[in-house]
């Protein structure tokens, strides 16, 4: 896992590596099951707080994406999404209400609104394609 | 008392007429990275002398690691390691006689981290200290501080004179040996990048005062710089610590509730052009710069406000 961090933006740092989980996830860089490196690790290799990296696991941990073994590693959860429906659209709500009032804001109509979020996920599911070739070949 | 590191209350320094420390209360807690930031005279060598037994408060009262400031400074010292800011040193002794003469005043003294730091910074350990350039000299400072296994480390422009490559494993170097042993790391710096990358805490000082000291994660989600146009730099609210204008636009530092306050600006008439959040540098400037006209003159009152969130 390749993480890379702007420390300088406004966005806090702790919060830049639970994205870049979620879409390593989400694009199938990373599978269920698969360990992540230590916080130690991560720290050491970003130059940054360990305090920061493990606040970003443990959001991770408590949202269900990550799981850590008692005094041990942390591994992508292999169930990730045990969410109920409802809370899984509570928390994406924003997002996409975030989404409507920028677009809006910059004159696109909702239907480009709504193609541009359809491009994003066929991106995502084209990379979920391309892992697993790579892995079928590796076997 | 015991998850706190460094605790001043209401310190007080005055050098004849100049208050250099001005009712100073610090919080650091034990196990951070404390970026303590400033501009040049801000207060910030002032108020770690008095920490480390150099100079006696005025006013005020301190504790470090527990200690009482000016009451057990030999418990203080044992424990803490300093890197000083213009860091002298005996000069003409080398690096290798330095480390020597070091090792024997610290019972938790490491050849082996020593031997470690020499390499990885690359530090010429036969040469005398008066024959180094600027940036092996602050190397040698920080080899002497790291290898002492001090709880504390105090770091005042721990990189003057590095080139970026001894900057970078000097970040690596704290973040991986020295943070998350519960060690504490008091940094002083002008170079707010690399406070910015590894602290996890804030204290912003100016003219001897405390104008901000929160979490950084805090820091960075809540503040946030407001820009409308068609507004007014006397709309205010207890969330707002500074103000900038020009012609009719303004731009304010919000420290939190930054939507509320752009619904407030729109209630007004006002058009809120942008709501963006800002880098360590950009809230320094903010809070800090004095020219414009209609900067607030109380940011005093965000520590309180933003610190109790975390």
């Amino acid at each position: 896992m390749l993480l890379h961090i702007n420390p300088s933006s406004g966005v806090p740092i702790y919060l830049q590596i639970e994205n870049q989980v979620k879409h390593y996830i989400a694009s199938g860089a990373l599978r269920p099951g698969e360990a992540l490196p230590s916080v130690r690790q991560v720290a050491a290799d970003l130059r940054i707080n360990p305090n920061t990296v493990a606040r970003a696991y443990q959001n991770l941990e408590r949202d269900g994406v990550l799981q850590t073994v008692p005094g041990g590693r942390t591994y992508v959860a292999e169930n990730p999404t045990g969410l109920l429906k409802s809370e899984k659209i509570r928390r994406l709500r924003p997002h996409a209400r975030q989404m409507a009032v920028e677009g809006t804001q910059l004159r696109l109509d909702p239907q480009e609104i709504i193609d541009l979020v359809r491009q994003e996920l066929n991106a995502l599911e084209e990379a979920h394609e391309r892992h697993s070739d790579l892995d079928r070949k590796a076997r | 008392m015991n998850d706190i590191a460094i605790w001043t209350e209401k310190l007080v320094k005055v050098y004849s007429q100049v208050k250099a420390v001005d009712e100073l209360s610090l919080h650091v807690p034990r196990g951070s990275v404390y970026g303590f930031l400033g501009r040049n005279g801000a207060g910030k060598t002032s108020t770690i002398k008095i920490l480390l037994g150099l100079a006696r408060p005025t006013a005020g009262q301190a504790t470090v690691l527990g200690f009482r400031v000016g009451h057990d400074q030999v418990a203080i010292l044992e424990r803490t390691a300093y890197v000083s800011e213009n860091k002298a040193l005996y000069g003409n002794l080398t690096a290798k006689e330095l480390v020597r003469f070091t090792r024997g005043f610290y019972p938790n003294w490491s050849d082996d981290a020593a031997a470690r730091y020499a390499r990885s910074f690359e530090i010429p350990m036969d040469r005398p200290f008066n024959k180094l350039s600027q940036g092996n000299r602050t190397k040698v400072f920080l080899l002497l501080a790291l290898a002492q296994g001090a709880d504390l480390l105090v770091l005042d422009e721990p990189a003057t004179g590095l080139d970026p490559l001894a900057v970078d494993e000097f970040l690596r170097v704290l973040a991986q040996d020295v943070v998350g042993d519960g060690r504490t790391v008091l940094i002083s710096s002008h170079q707010l990048s690399d406070v910015e990358q590894v602290a996890d805490h804030i204290g912003l000082i100016d003219q001897g005062r405390l104008l901000l000291e929160a979490p950084l994660d805090d820091i960075k989600s809540q503040f946030r710089l407001v820009t409308a146009g068609n507004a007014l730099p006397q709309t205010r609210s207890a969330d707002v610590a500074s103000v900038t204008s020009n012609g009719s636009f303004c731009k304010y530092l919000v420290k939190q509730n930054a939507e509320a306050f752009a619904a407030e600006l729109r209630r007004q008439g006002a058009t809120v052009t942008d709501i963006s959040p800002l880098g360590l540098r950009e809230i320094f400037l903010e809070l800090v710069r004095k020219e414009e006209p209609c900067t607030s003159g109380n940011a005093g009152g965000i520590a309180a406000s933003v610190s109790s969130s975390f």
